[in-house]
């Protein structure tokens, strides 16, 4: 049990920062950021109207808007899935002002230009271009940040959520999904055996991702109170490898490290899919691709909320703790 | 008139919206320049454009002002600069 605990500490450590203070960001650069921003605009291009497993996550996350009973008159969206957050939020949250940003230029038109088609009835949405590691939003300032699967290819992740934090309102929500760790193994196994195959050695193809227990440090880490983390798992079945790529490019969520190899042979390529198909496939022929959530919830800190007193502050001992509920049970 | 005013709706930026902004870098407000359409950020001399009434608040797209440029946008701070180069001259 204490080795995991170690083991955990660890982990987080290496995976955020190397700072001391905790506060200082880092200086590994783990994604290339401009990649990634090209790879929004052609998600812009290729994405279809509706993406079933991006509007699950969607509608999970604002689904927890409804157990709030706090309304969230100014709210900012940020990265990821812009489009299924603005369409399904079904005046959920009582958001009066919307903020949507993004890195990718062309995402935010897509948006603005749906947004045309079918508008969110009472909300006044405006749109910027930003990115999360420098974020363009004044302090104090709005009551809900959203991130739908957008801060997973952040560098500093607890840098960003630091200045999410600064940006809310006292006792402002933070929701957050990203991939977790478990997300794409099955691609994962069959990059790693083909390349081990065809070309003899591995490199990384695929980014890593923040496991399910740095989630609850990471929130911690970054100042939020009463933090709450879930995970959920989707499968989604595809009839081919390739329609797989297909749809990871349409999310913008291919490949975008700093240090990748940046030539894919198409033997290789062709190995993997082959590999993919042989070692998952199911009985009718289509492939499982395993996506994991990570689901974030955080809240800036305000008097009103609970919080546990001041160590060494009770006035009952533990011992009496017993006597003290017997006596009141009993009457 | 009234096209000028449309030209301006369609490229302006809501002004509402420039309360919650700052600049990405420096976290500091920014100041509207209607001129060049673009939101200037004063303490590092940089500018964002504003394109389609979409302001780009990304480091990478920000532009360092040229000294002249700033020199004319707010022609009352040069002269005390002016001022203390003049001092430090003589001295």
């Amino acid at each position: 049990m204490r080795i995991s605990i170690a083991l955990c500490r660890g982990g987080v450590r290496s995976y955020c920062t190397d700072a001391r203070d905790g506060f200082q960001s880092s200086k590994l650069k783990i994604f290339d950021r401009h990649l990634k921003r090209k790879q929004r605009d052609r998600a812009a291009w290729l994405m279809k109207p509706k993406d079933s497993l991006l509007d699950t996550v969607a509608e999970n996350l604002l689904d927890r808007l409804e157990d709030c009973k706090k309304t969230f008159p100014t709210a900012l969206c940020m990265g990821g899935s812009l489009e299924a957050i603005r369409r399904l939020l079904h005046g959920r949250g009582g958001i009066e002002k919307l903020i949507m940003m993004d890195t990718s230029w062309d995402m935010v038109k897509l948006c603005k230009d749906a947004e045309q088609k079918i508008p969110n009835d009472n909300i006044e949405t405006s749109y910027i271009i930003g990115d999360e590691e420098y974020l363009p939003v004044k302090e104090n300032s709005v009551d809900l940040v959203i991130s739908c699967l957008g801060l997973h290819w952040t560098n500093d992740l607890p840098g960003a959520m630091i200045q999410c934090r600064l940006s809310l309102k006292p006792d402002g929500l933070f929701l957050a999904a990203i991939l977790g760790g478990e997300t794409l193994k099955e691609l994962r196994i069959a990059c790693t055996i083909a390349q081990m195959e065809r070309e003899g050695g591995i490199s990384p193809r695929l980014s890593p991702l923040a496991q399910v227990r740095d989630a609850g440090n990471l929130l911690t880490r970054a100042g939020f109170t009463l933090p709450g983390v879930d995970v959920d798992e989707y499968t989604v079945r595809y009839s081919s490898a390739l329609e797989l790529i297909e749809h990871l490019r349409a999310m913008g969520e291919t490949s975008a490290l700093l240090q990748r190899s940046k030539v894919l042979k198409k033997d290789t390529a062709l190995a993997t899919a082959g590999i993919y198909e042989s070692m998952f496939a199911a009985e009718d022929g289509t492939i499982p691709a395993t996506f994991q959530i990570i689901y974030m919830t955080g809240w800036r800190e305000h008097y009103s909320q609970q919080r546990p007193s001041r160590r060494g502050s009770a006035s009952v001992s533990f011992q009496d703790l017993q006597k003290q509920f017997g006596s009141d049970g009993s009457c | 008139m009234v096209r000028f005013g449309s030209i301006l709706m369609k490229d302006g930026i809501n002004k509402s919206l420039l309360e919650f902004l700052v600049c990405p870098l420096s976290k500091q407000p920014l100041r509207l320049c209607e001129k060049t359409n673009s939101l200037i950020s004063d303490t590092i001399g940089v500018s964002y454009p504003i394109v389609d009434g979409i302001p780009r608040l990304v480091p990478a797209d920000g532009k360092i002002i040229e000294a002249d440029d700033a020199l004319n946008s707010d022609g009352s701070v040069d002269l005390p600069g002016k001022r203390t180069d003049d001092q430090s001259g003589s001295s």
